[in-house]
């Protein structure tokens, strides 16, 4: 008896259990644990992939999801990227100075806006805002039975919660990238216009310089964009999947559904920057 | 397997971090309203999870129907549930979507019923659990009093004319009013339609008003089965402490 109430007790939070251990079976329970956690990701990710293309489609839960995906999140998105071109003309401009290069102005915001800043910036805004939301929406369905409740009425609910979310993420993304990318250029050009004394035209055919520089893929496609738009693709998935994911693992009622939002926003940022690294090496060695 | 049963577990054990159950054997006859009664913790929800298929067994069997359950695909044990209705203890209904979009969920789900036919049958439902379907269809749960979100949950789960109806502690943090309330309703549920119910509860009063059979889970097992009748005149001292001053 003395046995079972060690174990009950130990089973009511990790962190207690894990303290309770040697330190090789902490180890080795962390070990197991997180393995289990990444099969159950990947299980979930492409049982939510495999769902986008059977029936039925939930089409007015994806519209809905678009809308709290990406069309609210539009302030933001856009507002951090104004900024973010603006603050990267002023730290170009003065380090340029010293060669007499501010000309190249344009150039340098686009590239990096393009290519980097817009992307990552998107996807770590969405990140705390969206998958947050996610999570703890998904996260109070779990602890209020929301989620038994849909299994019973004989709906699977990774099909009704997590893919559509999945395809609005997918799609609104790369929306939210491509207007990022925009206002940040253009804040860009208000600096360059106003204080470093650069003309509007030439900011903006240094922009179609940049543009055009680095190629076109199939003759029409500027090869930045392909990785401008790819990054945002990637990122939207794991956003979505993130947030669906520590929602669907919440126990432990409303204090649970905290631990899975701030799980969510950490997970998530933390796979944003560490994959956007391995897919510039990638894309860079793909298209040069 | 005992063919007039329509639910049935057969020496079920299951077990967390601890062992819960342990040789578990019940069979629910059709039409009958049995009642799982026990203290907190005992595994009384984990059974009706264990009927719904939301849980597999570590031993022994379950038969729905006469079908073993146990090692159906998630897909087939959908078509399972189909045949269940279960009233959850908080209601569980949908907090995004109305009233009416709570009924109207299974049959949109399942049935190729058009939008009048729905609306036609939500309105039913509503009304069979004495909530007018005008004042309340366009609420949205979160509007609506503790008793009548149940009695809502209760019309979801009717919605589809299950032949099983699981109810997870029907009565649990209602008034005594609302509670006779809802003891009422799932005695007429049973009279009226014919449906098998399996209801978990602690609330031993409402158990002897709805009761057909209770069984008793003590310490992993089944500490009594029977009914109401036999329970109430039963010299084990771990029911007589149970029922306490009833």
């Amino acid at each position: 008896m003395g046995n079972h109430h060690r174990r009950a007790r130990r089973a009511e939070g990790t962190y207690t259990s894990l303290r309770l251990l040697h330190p090789f079976q902490r180890i080795d329970q962390w070990a197991r644990r997180t393995v289990h956690a990444v099969q159950l990701y990947f299980a979930l990710a492409w049982k939510a992939t495999r769902f986008i293309f059977a029936r039925p489609f939930y089409t007015g839960d994806i519209v809905q999801q678009m809308d709290s995906i990406g069309v609210k999140s539009l302030g933001i998105v856009l507002l951090t990227g104004f900024f973010t071109g603006m603050v990267l003309a002023l730290q170009f401009s003065v380090q340029m100075a010293q060669f007499g290069a501010t000309m190249y102005l344009g150039r340098l915001v686009t590239a990096s806006m393009i290519r980097e800043l817009g992307p990552v910036l998107a996807g770590l805004m969405v990140a705390g805002r969206v998958g947050s939301g996610i999570a703890a929406e998904i996260g109070s369905m779990r602890v209020t039975e929301q989620i038994d409740a849909l299994n019973t009425l004989g709906t699977d609910p990774i099909k009704k919660l997590v893919t559509p979310r999945l395809i609005a993420a997918l799609v609104m993304m790369p929306v939210l990238t491509i207007l990022a990318d925009l206002v940040g250029i253009f804040g860009g050009n208000v600096i360059a216009s106003l204080y470093v004394g650069i003309p509007s035209t030439l900011y903006w055919r240094t922009v179609w310089e940049q543009i055009a520089a680095g190629g076109f893929l199939l003759h029409y496609v500027p090869t930045d964009f392909v990785q401008g738009l790819f990054k945002p693709l990637v990122f939207g998935g794991l956003i979505s999947i993130t947030g669906c994911f520590f929602g669907l693992e919440t126990s432990g009622g409303t204090e649970g559904v905290g631990r899975a939002t701030t799980r969510t926003v950490v997970t998530a940022s933390v796979l944003i920057l560490t994959t956007d690294y391995f897919m510039t090496q990638l894309l860079l060695y793909i298209l040069p | 397997m005992n063919h007039d049963s329509v639910i049935e577990l057969s020496h079920v054990y299951l077990a967390f971090d601890r062992p819960l159950l342990e040789d578990i054997s019940i069979a629910v006859a059709r039409g009958e309203t049995l009642v799982i009664a026990g203290e907190s913790g005992t595994g009384k929800s984990t059974i009706l999870k264990l009927m719904l298929r939301l849980l597999v067994p570590d031993k022994g069997d379950v038969f729905v129907d006469g079908e073993r359950i146990n090692d159906l695909s998630f897909e087939d044990a959908l078509l399972v549930r189909q045949k269940m209705g279960m009233v959850f203890q908080g209601a569980a209904l949908f907090d995004s979507m109305s009233v009416f979009e709570n009924v109207a969920y299974p049959l949109r789900e399942h049935t190729d019923l058009d939008d009048d036919e729905i609306e036609a049958r939500v309105r039913q439902k509503l009304e069979y659990v004495d909530l007018d379907p005008d004042v309340v269809m366009e609420q949205l749960p979160a509007e609506l009093s503790g008793g009548m979100r149940k009695r809502v949950g209760v019309a979801r789960g009717i919605a589809n004319d299950p032949a099983i109806l699981l109810y997870d502690e029907p009565t649990s943090g209602l008034d005594p009013l609302t509670t006779g309330t809802v003891s009422r309703l799932i005695r007429k549920l049973q009279r009226d339609m014919g449906v098998t119910s399996v209801v978990v509860t602690h609330d031993m009063r409402s158990a002897f008003r709805i009761a057909t059979r209770i069984a008793l889970l003590a310490k992993q097992r089944i500490a009594f089965l029977g009914t109401p009748d036999e329970m109430a005149a039963s010299e084990d001292e771990y029911v007589h402490d149970f029922l306490g001053d009833i």
